[in-house]
């Protein structure tokens, strides 16, 4: 049984997801605040983190970064507005998705299954992908960088590898939302091109000018070869 | 949001009175009467200074030409009597021709009897008065006219000899210098008449000119721009009016961002307890088979209207935005086909079994639509086709077809697949339901609106704002949306998107 940790101030709307989230068979553990948060996180470490933007005191992107400094834990925020500013902060404060108030109980699941899923070692038999200086060990989760270790989240290393996997190829938003998300149609691009400026701090020598992941305009990203 | 935290002030309370109109012309333009006045004002300041003029120098003239005259009168009239002393002079002959005066205009009276030097001017021409007057013992003068033209007649009186003597000036000359300085005058006044007028057309040209600077602002507010303030410079006359201007612009900012912000606190308020009963409903979902089924029907009952409460809310949000100014496009690249279709199949009703049911119609694509990228906000362009088609299913017995083409068609092949300005892409809903009169194809897209011969809600499963929605979203992409009649009955919504699409919303046409 995966362990789940809500961090929402609003005391009903963290008992209904409880509630929720219990009957898809998570163990959940819920706190009101961010520093309750990561006391808990450093006690006793969960598999997912479902975090508020909202929260009295440290808010939810500073929790978010918290966390990310200690652990590439899946995290999910949860915003009340999906078009303003948050959704792109949030994700660049290390969110892996995000979800909209109110949400669908099945959706959240769902997500939080394609995250699981992901966050379990792959079974891929790839042998070790180079680029650059890039080192990509499929097996092993590891992205080293001039021989040294990059730390990537999860969902950062899934990206790199659909790109690496595919050298020269253009691939769409739409592509990689169903290829590292698990979405439809309708997912939100701007989840892409936050991780991919993510990426680009991490791998490339100068994000501002990448020579690695490029950006095509109106089609998507390619890795150059 | 706490208490003592509302967004909003006191809500303004609307007064009975009738609204205030403050007339600001009568009759002709601003710049007309400046032009009047200033004409006026030159006309009549011309006018008096010319006739100052005309009299004081006609005065002056005359005086001059009237001393001269009379000294004269006064030299002749001595040889005269000095002439009438000497014994056995004759007056007639003093006067005549070869007297001592030849070619003056002179008139004795000498001896009760009247001699002159003129046939036609004699005693008969000079006035009765000077007559007497001179005849009395006193020396004058006077102005005449004799045969049409003017003359000074001065007389004086040579008691000595017991005679009175006359001469007769001609004035044509002086009142020929008095008419050209009465037209040069006169020339002058209509030159300045001409020059005021110029005058106040320029100066009020000049004065009005801020005036087309409030004016741009005032069009820009109300164009939405409601951040536009005018400045005022160094002027003192306009800074009042420039602070009024700005102190009105701010106060409806502020107003309609208060009210704009209100809408979006209370739906976005809503959220809190929406997501505690989204998720609850879902939990009982999740246990439907330990419920009793009138319990399964109750709870059917809830799910939908909190579906259809959620969406109520994101709506209202999403009009609050537009309403705000703030609603922001997010620009992707999409296959316009595809994402019809995908919008198309999600729109499909969800089976018991919780899958959706297949579509029984195709999206037809027109020519050159296949492969083409279109550049829309992803989400905003899902939503009208959701809209579209919620509305068809809802209100209009259903969608018949469904069609994404290019207007106007493109060339043959082997042409850039981007477009012409003029260039837009096509998406056509047509419904089996009765068709919409045209004077009510408009309204529909107004917020709330329900037909008229409905009379009240055809289905309680809209929002009441899906079109209104439709509208806004697509006039933020420059582009438009309207309402024909389907060729086998119904109705037939047309959206039409700009195919090079650079991110400035246009009207709504």
């Amino acid at each position: 049984m995966s362990r789940i940790l809500i961090v929402e101030d609003d005391k009903r709307i963290r008992s209904s997801m409880r509630l929720a989230l219990e009957d898809e068979g998570y163990l959940v553990e819920d706190v009101s605040s961010g520093e309750e948060a990561v006391s808990s996180f450093n006690e006793e470490p969960c598999e997912l983190a479902l975090i508020d933007l909202m929260l009295p005191g440290m808010d939810g992107f500073e929790t978010c970064r918290a966390l990310r400094r200690q652990s590439t834990v899946p995290i999910i925020m949860v915003t009340a507005r999906s078009d303003t500013h948050d959704v792109v902060a949030g994700l660049e404060a290390g969110a892996d998705d995000y979800v909209t108030k109110p949400f669908v109980a099945k959706e959240l699941a769902a997500r939080i299954r394609a995250l699981l899923r992901r966050s379990r070692p792959e079974e891929s038999g790839s042998p070790v992908i180079r680029f650059g200086d890039v080192e990509i060990e499929a097996d092993a989760g590891v992205v080293r960088r001039g021989g040294e270790e990059v730390h990537c989240t999860r969902t950062e290393f899934r990206l790199l590898s659909e790109l690496a996997e595919h050298p020269g190829k253009v691939l769409s938003r739409e592509h990689l939302l169903e290829q590292v998300w698990g979405y439809d149609y309708f997912g939100d691009g701007r989840l892409v091109d936050v991780h991919v400026r993510r990426l680009r701090t991490k791998i490339e020598p100068d994000p501002a000018n990448p020579r690695f992941i490029l950006t095509v305009r109106g089609m998507g990203y390619k890795l150059a070869v | 949001m706490g208490p003592g935290e509302s967004p909003d002030g006191p809500v303004p309370v609307r007064s009975s009175r009738r609204p205030r109109r403050t007339r600001l012309s009568e009759g002709l333009g601003l710049r007309a009467r400046v032009t009047a006045t200033f004409a006026i004002g030159a006309f009549a300041l011309s006018t008096l200074m010319a006739g100052i003029t005309y009299f004081t120098a006609r005065q002056t003239y005359l005086n001059e030409r009237q001393g001269a005259d009379q000294r004269q009168v006064f030299a002749n009239a001595l040889l005269v009597q000095n002439a009438l002393r000497s014994p056995g002079a004759d007056a007639e002959q003093l006067i005549g021709s070869a007297g001592p005066l030849p070619g003056s205009l002179s008139v004795l009276h000498s001896g009760g009897h009247w001699y002159a030097t003129s046939i036609s001017t004699g005693q008969s021409a000079l006035p009765e008065s000077l007559q007497g007057l001179v005849l009395g013992g006193t020396p004058g003068s006077q102005i005449i006219s004799v045969g049409g033209s003017p003359q000074l007649a001065i007389g004086v009186p040579l008691p000595a000899v017991r005679a009175a003597y006359f001469e007769f000036f001609s004035l044509d000359e002086l009142e020929g210098t008095l008419r050209t300085l009465a037209f040069t005058l006169a020339a002058a006044a209509l030159v300045t008449t001409i020059a005021g007028a110029a005058l106040g057309r320029w100066a009020s040209g000049r004065a009005l000119r801020p005036l087309a600077g409030v004016t741009e602002a005032a069009v820009a507010v109300a164009g939405g721009e409601l951040d536009t303030r005018v400045e005022a410079g160094d002027d003192v006359d306009l800074q009042e009016l420039a602070s009024a201007f700005n102190q009105m612009t701010a106060n409806l900012q502020d107003r309609i961002e208060r009210e704009a912000r209100f809408t979006s606190d209370v739906s976005h308020e809503l959220r809190s307890p929406l997501t505690t009963l989204t998720a609850t409903v879902g939990v009982l979902e999740g246990h439907r088979s330990e419920l009793s089924p009138r319990a399964r029907s109750a709870l059917d009952l809830l799910d939908g209207d909190l579906h259809r409460f959620t969406r109520m809310v994101d709506d209202l949000l999403e009009i609050s935005r537009f309403d705000a100014g703030s609603a922001e496009l997010s620009l992707d690249e999409v296959d316009p086909g595809e994402l019809v279709r995908r919008a198309v199949a999600a729109s499909a009703p969800v089976g018991p079994d919780g899958r959706r049911s297949t579509v029984a119609f195709p999206v037809e694509t027109g020519p050159g639509v296949e492969g083409l990228r279109l550049r829309v906000d992803k989400r905003r362009f899902e939503r009208v086709v959701a809209n579209l088609l919620e509305n068809a299913t809802l209100y209009a017995g259903g969608v018949t077809r469904v069609v994404v083409e290019r207007h106007p068609p493109p060339g043959p092949a082997g042409e850039p697949d981007h477009g012409t300005p003029a260039e837009c892409i096509r998406v056509v809903v047509e419904d089996r339901g009765p068709g919409i009169p045209a004077n009510e194809r408009d309204h529909l897209f107004e917020r709330f609106y329900r037909g008229s011969r409905s009379g009240q809600r055809a289905s309680s499963e809209g929002t009441g704002l899906g079109l209104s929605l439709v509208a806004e979203h697509v006039r933020l992409h420059g582009g438009a949306v309207r309402i024909e009649d389907a060729p086998g009955g119904g109705s037939r919504f047309i959206v039409e998107l700009p195919l090079s699409f650079d991110g400035v919303p246009g009207d709504l046409t």
